[in-house]
């Protein structure tokens, strides 16, 4: 069974028919092609499927395809849309802010969710709204240097 | 003199990462695919009595219904014990049975509810103590009839590997020592949690009987030569196509999804098949690390200095021995340490269990023996009264000290990391109690981890006619920064600019071999045959522009894809010299070959050199804790983690593997556990398997001592391991000094500090 | 990947037509909020509905006002809203905290407190937060409306009163009494403290300015089949004056009244030991929340 979706995704307004029974973290890879969102375990446990949807950082693994109907949607490949790093991007490459790199999409996305609510973050606001994603390779405290730099850099 | 080598270059793989542009094996696609699920055991250890998978063959999608009796074939890094698909019997719960491909992975899944397989349930052995009893079942009954590599085992029973090492007389040291202590550590497995799960695409081709893979790995040359032995096929007819790396930390050596891949790709007529695993399949059915039982008993002077060791190691392989072989010989080496005892004797032992298969875990044995070591070196110190970073100093290693085989030790900065970790940590200054309930404590813990030896890597150099150099080597980009490590050496071997280099992805069939991205040896091995390669490159260009610009090659210098005289003046750039000249020299390349086995450095005494290692690690971890008295919870504070790299190629990617390995060594050390029912596990998912966050990480100071090793590629040794074994220890050991309380089983929980405190029962 | 079974899907846009549907549909139907929970329950196969119905389309089931003191929190409204409302950290300290430490932020951008609430699970973070501040529940079925309090709608680990025709709509929390505070603890696995509880306490305290205790709620969760209140360590609290000796014999009661299992997660002895932990820490927040001091 199928379903007909609107989702606005990296400020492209989609219309999209859907397997009823997907995700949207299926959705964005399997049928959008987007493979920069992750899947790493399914459940909501380990955050690598975040995309930002209407603004917040959420676990795109457990929204059901017709829930996302009518959201707006980032996907890290929507971020330096026109070639240029932003500038958490760049801050995440400086600081060496990644291993393996396959939470580093979430990663980059909840950092920049963080820095557009404020533009000076308090350190352990940082941990807490990072808190659910993994990083096995333990790239956590060059992350934190990375949020670091760009508090640095001012706006 | 270099430019890029010895800096923090950013990582040549940045912006694939950060843009979510770069391809892992779980993104590829190919046209046709087709997607695979595997049906499971339940039991840990059962016949099979019938299949029946008529529905499932018949349901809507699928187009192949794969069982082990239509691929019978066996596999094993040392001894070839482990079918594709269960052939005639069960030996773990996971263990796959069948395998479906169909048009969606969905359809595949359903599919699996439609089989129906008959088990008669045999007696199992998931204890590996019991597995020793002369009554237990045997995971293996036909173990001497497998082929195997150079190893020994105890036929007709389930030891698959057996292991004895002795070096003067151990019983007299003991009975001439002041203080004899003695205890019983153990080590629990886990699972290299590497956030991409195991997934291949297979591929076979009937006309020339080979397979093509896409996968992601950490050793494709080995991993081919695996599946090809496996399958009776030439190395040669399995092409491994690699993407990046989502994380291996030792996961991504042993044939897991690739293996369905495979039996489902023989029968799909030439459709590429993808088996992707569940992150529940990638816990349970891939491998975890090789849990082990560790005796101990050490014999020291009244002074400190340790004169005798007696180690006997129990280890637990789970229902395959896959890549434990080496673990159980190479790993209960390092449970001496990083000392001088001349009194030694190891005995190592590792037992079938009808259990989850372990195998490499970073470290490759060092994390479950550091564990036994450091923590009882700490109880000798307490013992004798004397400070703990005294007493390591005392014993520890210096350059020349001879190894446990007798090979010279060469590269030693143990001293340096003991050191400068105490400076950071605050050794010996007492901080204020911030709570009735919080107590803090200091500990410190050291190891000692080889590199494979002998290994070798082979790269191939070709340098375009653009300026840009591409380095073909097989070395997949696993998290480490390797690649980029790889492409300072060639920036600096060659004379071009480090964005002129490119290390591309790895073809199997296009790149030369090399040995696994493991072992912490890809720095120096892929480094020494980088610097020979790009020295002959080198060459070639300046014979070239000693012929354009008429003079001596030897008066001519290349740098940064400039080439000047020897004061520095800019005659000409390797762009312009390229470009003008390409037409009569159509390429320039160079290969190289570089392997550690022929080196003066592995001289040791007579049929003992194959212990020897081309060069030694070193790292020390100080960790200050605070543990809540009430609720047992313990928060680490810092952690000061110093590695002796010989050489920091780049200081952040070095920082990188230091920080990320005391992440790993905390979180395996106090937070993750596996709950065993009779072999099943029961928490197989990230809800109750639990992986540090953010939130768990402590301060962490990495400390970089460069000890210089004479013969690595600017003095570099390796540092991909050793940081994810002390640091268990440490807090351990800082748990000792805060509240007096010893763990020897891993994981140190908040309820055996409580039950050590005797504030609540043990538990089981 | 792990892959969901098909599904019939329905996005009524009314109460009534939820109502409807779930009565017709098979007995496997489900309500779907923010699906923190039954999509996992979906993909480990825990559940596998055949027909799912999703309120979003319903009006006037998220937000959070005041209702002449009163707090009503709609049933849809996401955790992290919860979390971060104003009125709820202002007056009811112990529901804020207990949402701050769901899960993760990602899933309580997603998750409810309806949802929360009908999952009924023994761990849960809110259940005892809402028994502390008196919570009602205001529930939509096939009868009409009806109002219950939380602590009276969890029959079992993972089941309420409710059929599955009900539909939760609203949480209302009543106008607090002078000297009111309350509290939420948990302990997780991790120090990050958003792991499944091994024990939660919720502790409410209305403290008259002679330190006199007027009223008290201790509620437990991962320490019974249900979370549950601490009735005999409330007995002991209640018309007395308040006293840390006195909140420390409440703390050992609320421990001999847990009824914990041992699991994987945690033994019974912890558990029935951090139900004595957790109870001091939860009544200690109450007392601060409440802007009091207390004697020794």
């Amino acid at each position: 069974m199928t379903i007909d979706l609107s989702i606005t995704i990296n400020d492209v307004p989609r219309l999209i028919t859907a397997d009823l029974r997907s995700t949207l973290l299926e959705v964005l890879r399997e049928q959008m092609l987007l493979t920069g969102t992750k899947e790493g375990c399914g459940v909501g446990e380990c955050g690598t499927c975040v995309v930002l949807a209407d603004g917040k950082p959420v676990t795109s693994c457990l929204v059901l395809a017709g829930d996302a109907d009518g959201a707006t949607i980032e996907t890290v490949e929507g971020l330096a849309a026109d070639g240029e790093l932003t500038q958490v991007q760049k801050a995440f490459v400086k600081t060496g802010a990644f291993q393996c790199g396959f939470c580093t999409p979430a990663m980059v996305l909840a950092t920049t969710a963080i820095f557009r609510e404020n533009d000076q973050p308090d350190i352990e606001d940082v941990k807490k709204a990072l808190g659910g994603i993994l990083c096995r390779c333990g790239a956590y405290p060059k992350i934190l240097e990375a949020v670091i730099e760009v508090k640095g850099e001012g706006t | 003199m270099t430019t890029y080598v010895g800096t923090r270059a950013p990582r040549v793989d940045s912006v694939g990462k950060v843009t979510g542009g770069a391809v892992y094996g779980v993104d590829v696609a190919l046209p046709g695919m087709l997607h695979g699920a595997v049906l499971r055991s339940p039991h840990p250890h059962a016949r099979i009595v019938s299949i029946d998978t008529s529905a499932a063959v018949a349901a809507p999608g699928v187009e192949i219904v794969v069982t082990g009796r239509d691929f019978p074939f066996l596999f094993g890094a040392a001894i070839k014990d482990q079918p594709f698909l269960a052939i005639d019997r069960v030996r773990y719960v996971g263990e796959p049975v069948v395998a479906v491909a169909a048009a969606t992975e969905a359809q595949a899944q359903e599919a699996l509810d439609l089989i129906r397989v008959d088990y008669e349930e045999m007696p199992a052995v998931v204890d590996m103590r019991a597995a020793l009893d002369s009554d237990a079942p045997l995971v293996h009954p036909d173990l001497h009839t497998y082929k195997r590599g150079p190893s020994d085992i105890v036929p007709h029973t389930n030891i698959n590997t057996i292991y004895h090492h002795e070096r003067g007389d151990v019983e007299a040291g003991l009975a001439a020592a002041d203080l004899v202590v003695e205890g019983e550590y153990s080590a629990h497995a886990i699972s290299h949690v590497a956030l991409e799960v195991h997934a291949a695409i297979a591929q076979y081709d009937s006309g020339s009987g080979g397979y093509t893979l896409w996968v992601s790995t950490d050793r494709p040359f080995l991993l081919r030569n695996e599946l090809a032995a496996g399958l009776g096929v030439d190395s040669s007819r399995v092409r491994l196509i690699v993407a990046q790396v989502g994380g291996s930390f030792g996961a991504k050596g042993v044939p897991v999804a690739e293996a369905i891949a495979v039996a489902l790709a023989r029968h799909s007529a030439g459709r590429p098949v993808k088996v992707e695993f569940t992150r529940e399949e990638d816990l349970v059915a891939s491998q975890l690390r090789v849990p082990a039982i560790m005796k101990l008993k050490t014999g020291v002077n009244r002074d400190g200095l340790m004169i005798a060791r007696s180690a006997d190691v129990l280890w637990d392989s789970g229902a395959y021995t896959a890549y434990t072989v080496g673990v159980a010989i190479r790993g209960s080496q390092t449970i001496i340490g990083p000392y001088r005892i001349p009194d030694l004797k190891i005995l190592s032992r590792q037992v079938y269990t009808n259990k989850s298969i372990t195998g490499s875990y970073r470290g490759y044995g060092t994390t479950q023996v550091t564990w036994a070591c450091e923590t009882q070196m700490d109880e000798i110190a307490v013992e004798l009264g004397i400070d703990p970073v005294e007493i390591r100093l005392m014993n520890g290693y210096e350059e020349g000290d001879a190894y446990i085989n007798g090979q010279i030790m060469h590269s030693v900065g143990l001293r340096e990391t003991i050191e400068r970790s105490a400076v950071e940590i605050g050794w010996g200054s007492v901080e204020r109690e911030p709570a009735p309930n919080l107590r803090r404590g200091k500990g410190i813990a050291t190891m000692i981890k080889p590199t494979m030896t002998p290994s070798s890597s082979n790269v191939v150099i070709n340098l375009e006619q653009d300026g840009r150099a591409t380095v073909v080597c097989a070395a997949p980009e696993i998290g480490s920064g390797q690649d980029t490590v790889l492409a300072q050496i060639a920036a600096d071997a060659i004379g071009v600019p480090l964005s002129d280099v490119l290390v591309p992805a790895t073809d199997t069939l296009l790149s030369p071999y090399n040995g696994p991205v493991a072992s912490s040896r890809t720095t120096y091995h892929m480094g020494n045959a980088i610097l020979s390669a790009g020295a002959e490159i080198r060459e070639q260009v300046l014979s070239l522009a000693g012929e354009v610009l008429e003079v001596e090659p030897e008066t001519l210098e290349l740098r940064d894809g400039v080439i000047s005289d020897l004061d520095g003046k800019t005659l000409i750039t390797l762009k312009d010299l390229l470009a003008k000249f390409y037409g009569e020299y159509y390429s320039i390349t160079a290969g190289a070959r570089f392997s550690s086995a022929n080196s003066p450095l592995l001289k040791a005494d007579p049929g003992e050199e194959w212990m020897s290692s081309i060069f030694w690690m070193l790292c020390t971890q100080a960790a200050e804790i605070e543990v809540d008295t009430e609720t047992g919870v313990i928060r680490v504070v810092k952690i000061a983690a110093a590695a002796d790299v010989g050489k920091a190629i780049n200081p952040m990617t070095v920082e990188q593997q230091i920080e990320g390995g005391v992440v790993m060594g905390l979180s395996n050390g106090i937070l993750e556990s596996f709950s065993y029912d009779n072999g099943r596990i029961e928490n197989g998912n990230l809800a109750d398997y639990k992986v540090a966050t953010i939130m768990d990480t402590p301060e962490i100071v990495p400390i970089i001592v460069e000890s210089v090793h004479a013969e690595a590629p600017y003095g570099a040794k390796g540092v991909g391991e050793p940081a994810a074994a002390a640091t268990a220890p440490a807090i351990g050991n800082a748990l000792y000094d805060a509240i007096g309380v010893r763990i020897r089983d891993l994981p140190i929980t908040p309820e055996k500090v409580l039950s050590a405190l005797g504030e609540i029962p043990a538990s089981e | 990947m792990k892959r969901l079974r098909e599904f019939d899907y329905f996005e009524p846009t009314s109460l009534d037509e939820a109502i409807r549907i779930l009565v017709a549909a098979p007995s496997d139907a489900r309500v779907i909020a923010g699906g923190t929970d039954l999509v996992v329950d979906m993909k480990t196969g825990r559940m596998r509905p055949s027909t799912v119905v999703n309120l979003k389309r319903i009006p006037d089931l998220s937000g959070i006002e005041d209702a002449n003191g009163a707090t009503r929190i709609g049933a849809l409204t996401k955790v992290d809203v919860v979390e971060k409302s104003a009125f709820v950290v202002e007056r009811h300290p112990a529901l804020a905290q207990a949402a701050s430490i769901l899960a993760s932020p990602l899933v309580r951008a997603l998750a409810t407190i309806g949802g929360n609430i009908g999952r009924a699970s023994p761990a849960s973070d809110l259940g005892p937060a809402l028994i502390v501040s008196s919570a009602v529940a205001t529930i939509h079925g096939v009868d009409g409306s009806r109002d219950v309090l939380v602590e009276d709608l969890y029959t079992g680990p993972g089941t309420t009163s409710l059929v599955r025709s009900d539909i939760i709509t609203a949480l209302t929390l009543p106008a607090r009494q002078p000297g009111f505070g309350s509290a939420h603890v948990k302990l997780g696995k991790r120090g990050s403290g958003t792991d499944i509880a091994l024990a939660g306490v919720s502790a409410s305290l209305v403290i008259a300015d002679g330190g006199e205790i007027i009223d008290c709620r201790i509620a437990l969760a991962s320490l019974g089949p249900i979370p549950f209140r601490a009735v005999e360590s409330e007995a002991l609290l209640r018309s007395e004056i308040l006293t840390e000796v006195l909140l420390e014999a409440a703390a050992a009661a609320a421990s001999g009244e847990a009824k914990p299992i041992g699991d994987m997660r945690a033994s019974a002895a912890y558990r029935t030991r951090l139900a004595r932990v957790l109870t001091l820490r939860a009544l200690h927040g109450a007392v601060e929340s409440a802007g009091v001091e207390v004697a020794a």
